[in-house]
């Protein structure tokens, strides 16, 4: 019997089920695409994409190409784990804190000694812990994630508190250490090793690496089997054997690695890190994952259609740049995208249940 | 005897007890660097000093929170209160709190809407923001000329959040100086918000270079914004030294982009000035004595020619 992943419970059968849900998200990619070359014409006098000015070799507009996917990956990255932990049914809020204090941490042990000749005037410890090898604040900052992660994940798998407020707890007590560690005061001046990590388009590739590893993880393993199952009917899965509270500590552990990793790739694309840094990507994640057709009641949902719901971000907000649109319009806009897509999913939820 | 000295002892203990000065602070947030130096500028000034109790409270940006924090501070009986307000047109109420518990108040760093009808035992500590942005679009304006560019030039505007007074005046202040006759050579090509923050600056400039527009300079309202937008050109293999790049605070890794070629142009605040001037007003009034309303500590201007100034001072 073939069968696909569940909604609410139900099984369906994989025949009956219409287009996968990530070509919605793509049409709408494309939509959203075609709209600021229709706009870009009339007033710019400029393609979005294309390479109307003649400055490339290639057919495209590499540059906006490329930042159109830089923009979002660091998020990007974020969204996978967000993606995972919504299709696990619950949510996670502290992402964007959690990046803030791994990133503070993290940068304490990549610093230079010297700048420009003079002593690192952004010092946090002795001259004895700098110039390490890149290795060491990446093993700090995987340990920050995990941490985190696993926290949440006690939380809420033994102590049954709803996941929006375990994870609230983390954001407001992790913002608290960000601030904490260094009194408020930014941490530069990273050494060349840790700054390489994040230059140039490494950013997109390491969130390129990442979104296949977990799609296939997603699709391919007993990980992401138990996953949608406990996201579309927590008690069944408890029923059929599945450890369930094992494996919801798993997944918020990776939420919160993946935060991490987003952090090391931030601060070293920034060469600094600071106690704001990472406030409210968890909001920016979270719609991105749910403008990929990921449903916020949990079970259904896909990493590929949260890496559409990046791009489609990126889209606008270069769109927007390139559209020279006033600034005070641009939010009100992507609020507006944010809530169409959830609507629309709703839509599609009953279309599908109804179907059945 | 024993008893003389045991009195001799509590008297003094008491003395020094009363002659103690407690200071409640509520900052806007905590995680601002430049608020940070602030900060950090007034409780070394309080440590320096004897008697002087200071104790300092995040107000997280949240203006009811504010408030609480300073109706804790008049029910805890502090001799004066220092704020840095949230929302500078939030602070009537601030005001008349504390005017009614007759306790002083010191507004510190961004000017209270109310500044001109303040009683007499409060006080305005702060730099003039109208120098900041002039001090830097004029220094910008003068070098494109010196790099014989005066015939037209075009550049980029980077604004910091939009809800706030000091992008808002610098953002103004760059219009005013390109709308005088020495300067009205330089065109702006767009300007945009970042927030105040180097990831934005990053991808915003990025974004703009996918336009392919030529430019001289880009003007940014702080520091965070311009060394954001210096990562993206020269990601690009744009030569910094064809381009202007000018922006304001003077922090250290702004000036570690000044020595290294790429910042131009920024401006210096003096953070722990204006945290120390606030302190100092907020004793004397608590002593009763008479403070200037208004206290401007002066913009300073920083380029690679004074820049060894003030490599220890942020």
């Amino acid at each position: 019997m073939s069968q696909s992943h569940g909604i609410g419970g139900l099984v369906f059968d994989e025949k009956k089920k219409a287009r996968a849900p990530e070509w919605n998200v793509f049409f709408a990619l494309i939509l959203i695409v075609v709209v600021f070359e229709a706009l870009g014409a009339m007033l710019q006098g400029q393609s979005f994409l294309f390479d109307s000015a003649d400055r490339f070799d290639t057919i495209f507009n590499e540059q906006r190409l490329k930042i159109i996917i830089l923009q979002v990956a660091i998020i990007g990255i974020i969204a996978l784990g967000s993606t995972q932990v919504i299709i696990l049914g619950g949510i996670d809020l502290s992402p964007g804190s959690v990046v803030g204090v791994t990133a503070m941490i993290t940068m304490s042990f990549a610093q230079v000694a010297e700048v420009n000749g003079l002593a690192n005037p952004k010092a946090v410890f002795g001259p004895a812990w700098m110039d390490l090898p890149v290795i060491v604040p990446l093993l700090v900052g995987l340990v920050c994630g995990i941490v985190a992660g696993v926290i949440n994940g006690l939380l809420i798998a033994y102590t049954r508190i709803p996941p929006f407020i375990a994870t609230l707890g983390m954001m407001v007590t992790a913002r608290g250490a960000a601030k904490w560690w260094s009194k408020g005061q930014p941490i530069s001046f990273p050494t060349d090793s840790y700054a390489a990590i994040g230059q140039g388009m490494n950013p997109v590739i390491i969130f390129a690496v990442l979104a296949i590893l977990f799609h296939l993880i997603l699709k391919y393993t007993v990980y992401g089997k138990h996953t949608y199952a406990i996201g579309s009917n927590e008690l069944a899965s408890r029923m059929s054997g599945i450890q369930v509270s094992r494996h919801k500590v798993l997944v918020y552990t990776i939420a919160s690695v993946l935060a991490a990793i987003a952090a090391i790739v931030l601060s070293s694309k920034n060469l600094t890190a600071q106690a704001g840094m990472g406030m409210m990507y968890e909001l920016d994640a979270i719609a991105m994952t749910v403008i990929g057709g990921v449903s916020l009641s949990g079970g259904r949902g896909s990493i590929l259609g949260t890496v559409l719901g990046s791009l489609i971000f990126g889209v606008i907000i270069s769109g927007f740049t390139f559209l020279k649109l006033d600034a005070y319009y641009q939010e009100m806009v992507k609020g507006v995208i944010i809530v169409g897509a959830v609507v629309l999913d709703q839509y599609r939820q009953q279309r599908a249940a109804a179907r059945m | 005897m024993k008893k003389t000295l045991l009195a001799a002892g509590l008297t003094s203990l008491l003395a020094t007890t009363a002659m103690a000065e407690n200071i409640g602070v509520s900052m806007a947030l905590f995680d601002d660097n430049f608020l940070t130096v602030l900060r950090n500028g007034m409780i070394e000034q309080a440590g320096a000093m004897d008697g002087v109790e200071i104790q300092v409270e995040d107000a997280q940006n949240d203006v009811a929170k504010q408030l609480d924090q300073i109706n804790n501070f008049i029910a805890s009986g502090v001799d004066a209160i220092i704020v840095n307000p949230v929302d500078t047109s939030a602070t009537e109420a601030m005001t008349n709190a504390a005017a009614s518990a007759g306790v002083p108040l010191v507004y510190v760093n961004r000017q209270p809407v109310n500044v001109d009808t303040m009683p007499d035992n409060q006080a305005f500590v702060a730099s003039n923001e109208i120098e900041s942005g002039t001090l830097e679009t004029f220094e910008i304006c003068k070098n494109l000329r010196a790099a014989g560019k005066g015939a037209g030039a075009r550049a980029y505007l980077m604004m910091g959040e939009l809800s706030n007074q000091a992008a808002v005046q610098r953002t103004k202040d760059v219009h005013d100086i390109l709308g005088t006759d020495m300067c009205n050579f330089i065109e702006i090509i767009d300007e945009q918000t970042a927030n105040w923050s180097r990831d934005q600056a990053q991808d915003l400039m990025t974004n703009w270079l996918s336009s392919g527009e030529t430019f001289d300079a880009l003007i940014a309202n702080n520091d965070e914004m311009a060394i954001g937008a210096i990562q993206a050109m020269k990601a690009a293999g744009i030569d910094m030294a064809s381009v202007q790049v000018g922006g304001v605070d003077a922090t250290q890794d702004a000036l570690a982009a000044m020595a290294g070629g790429d910042l131009d142009v920024t401006v210096f605040q003096n953070a722990a000035g204006q945290g120390a001037g606030a302190l100092d007003a907020a004793l004397k009034l608590a002593k009763g004595e008479d403070v200037d309303q208004k206290v401007y500590i002066p913009f300073e201007l920083v380029t690679p020619a004074n820049l060894a100034n003030y490599t220890a001072k942020n």
